[in-house]
């Protein structure tokens, strides 16, 4: 459905996004994961035609969009709600009505269409307030609402429910399923790998503004046993503490950055500790790098470059990897 | 402080009197201030506009020149214009010296700058989202800058209010392409200047209490303007 090739995109001379290929398919959920700065909202914005790449080419349906006619033609199909959204001084329900309106439906047409929208995300009583008067989550329900009312074939969403609570982040990936059962290629960027994981098709990890072929790091699927509190998950010859009251088939992470890298043992609370020599150390621009420790399995562990230095670690160090069992991800 | 109050009463006096002199030195300031001040902003906001919300090669070029140009001396608009329309400058043939169009043809060169600085300065602050949001529901071009301006609306509006508060209080170049001509091109400011340099102060007083009353109406106006907009 829609298409990338090569994008690069700089600001100021930095180039902040570098993707050979991304694609995103009629009928299935795509995400976007990566830290804060990754590149996500950048990606998302070139996709949503709202910015021009610095180079690269986005493609609709097989067919290059370059022309700004081509660029607004593309926009009627394809629609982005942002992270922090922005609704216009109006009401609700204008707000709504709005893109509706430049498609030419008026009138009751569009109101009902706007309430339709609003009430699949149970915000049809929010429809004749002044959207000045909403609270954060609020907002970001009328802006799905008003970017489902559209029908885009093409939906992007940038943390769409990063002001939400549990219960109503389930809400707004419902409705995203749903309209991917209506065909619409959907791709939302999320910094929480819970809710990717569950919600999506499919993953794709940016960092650095780069797109990973491998999803996040330290991910392991394994099966938990019956009962609450800290239990022992089996990842390969590794038994790992976790406190979870999940239980069956699940996904572990443990984040790269809280794993704690030493040459000895240390005395510490940290239920978790395992020992291996270092099989790989990968530079990123910038203060950190990631060491990839063979402890049975391939653990990655992010530290800073001063650190690197200071331990004098080097690819065959054998060092001690030490995680708190609240650290370990279930989900 | 005798003379300030003799000059004060004496102006009241004309004023409530309808004094014809007055009357009319203060309709053609009006219409002076308001021809210019709509000629200005139909050239100056549209250029504002542009200037802030597009990129293109000599854009900081062009809002250096317009700050620049918000501190041109009035009197040296007023030569420029006098020399472009006097009888041996090259507009010399339509005849505009020394009539209210020739006023309004300098008020205009002052006011275009203006209204498109601080136009480009409304529209430049307002949220980078409104546009965005406006593209990414299918605004075209023409909805899209719609939108900025609907948010930049009170902003855009004081600027308007600014030339034309810039217009009517201007004396340089209104003396110098006008002449101060009695029942063709006197306006309130070289009205005043001349009553001054006559001595009559009482005439002075008056016409500068109507100036003075003229620039806090309208200023009124755009505080209740505004004040809708925040409710």
């Amino acid at each position: 459905m829609l298409s990338a090739a090569g994008l690069r995109h700089t600001y100021g001379g930095r180039t902040v996004l570098a993707v050979d290929a991304f694609a995103l398919e009629r009928g299935s959920v795509t995400a976007l994961v990566g830290p804060n700065g990754s590149g996500k909202s950048t990606i998302l914005r070139l996709l949503a035609f709202v910015e021009r790449p610095s180079s690269g080419t986005i493609a609709l349906d097989g067919a290059e969009v370059h022309t700004a006619e081509q660029r607004r033609r593309a926009r009627r199909r394809v629609t982005l709600v942002e992270q922090a959204p922005y609704l216009f001084p109006t009401s609700v329900r204008e707000n709504v009505e709005y893109g509706l309106r430049l498609r030419g439906a008026r009138g009751p047409a569009a109101a009902a269409r706007a309430m339709a929208a609003l009430e699949r995300l149970h915000a049809g009583g929010l429809a004749n307030r002044p959207a000045r008067e909403l609270s954060e989550g609020e907002i970001q329900r009328v802006a799905l609402a008003r970017a489902i009312a559209l029908e885009p074939d093409v939906l992007l969403l940038d943390e769409p429910a990063g002001a939400a609570d549990r219960a109503a982040t389930a809400q707004v990936h419902r409705v995203l399923l749903e309209e991917r059962a209506r065909g619409a290629a959907v791709c939302f960027a999320s910094h929480h790998l819970e809710d990717a994981y569950r919600w999506s098709d499919r993953l794709v990890a940016l960092a650095d503004g780069r797109a990973g072929s491998v999803t996040p790091e330290n991910l392991f699927r394994t099966t938990l046993p019956e009962g609450t509190g800290s239990k022992v998950a089996e990842i390969g010859p590794l038994g790992v503490v976790v406190v979870t009251d999940r239980s069956g088939p699940v996904t572990l992470a443990i984040p790269p950055h809280e794993v704690l890298v030493s040459h000895a043992p240390l005395q510490s609370s940290a239920r978790n500790t395992f020992t291996g020599p270092v099989v790989r150390i990968s530079d990123h621009t910038g203060d950190m790098v990631t060491l990839t420790v063979d402890v049975g399995v391939d653990l990655a562990a992010r530290i800073t470059r001063s650190a690197l230095q200071e331990l004098g670690i080097h690819v065959g160090s054998r060092v001690v990897l030490t995680i708190k069992a609240l650290a370990v991800q279930v989900f | 402080m005798d003379l300030i109050w003799d000059g004060l009463r004496r102006g009241i006096d004309l004023i409530v009197g309808g004094d014809p002199d007055v009357f009319e030195i203060s309709a053609l300031s009006l219409r002076v201030a308001l021809t210019a001040t709509v000629l200005a902003c139909v050239v100056g906001v549209p250029v504002g506009f542009v200037v802030g919300t597009t990129r293109f090669w000599g854009r900081r070029a062009a809002i250096t020149a317009l700050n620049t140009l918000l501190a041109f001396p009035t009197v040296v608009v007023g030569v420029l214009v006098w020399g472009l329309l006097t009888r041996r400058g090259p507009f010399g043939g339509y005849g505009l010296l020394y009539t209210w169009w020739a006023i309004v043809i300098a008020e205009v060169v002052l006011a275009v700058p203006i209204a498109a600085a601080l136009t480009a300065a409304a529209v430049q602050g307002i949220d980078p989202r409104v546009r965005r949001t406006a593209l990414t529901l299918g605004a075209g071009r023409w909805r899209t800058h719609l939108a900025v301006a609907g948010a930049a609306r009170f902003a855009i509006l004081t600027a308007v209010v600014v030339s034309f508060g810039r217009v009517l209080a201007e004396v340089g170049a209104a003396m110098i392409v006008g002449g101060n001509i009695r029942h063709y091109t006197r306006t309130l400011t070289t009205a005043v200047a001349l009553a001054t340099s006559q001595g009559d102060f009482g005439l002075a007083m008056a016409l500068g209490l109507i100036l003075l009353a003229l620039a806090l109406t309208v200023n009124v106006l755009l505080q209740l303007f505004q004040g809708r907009g925040d409710a």
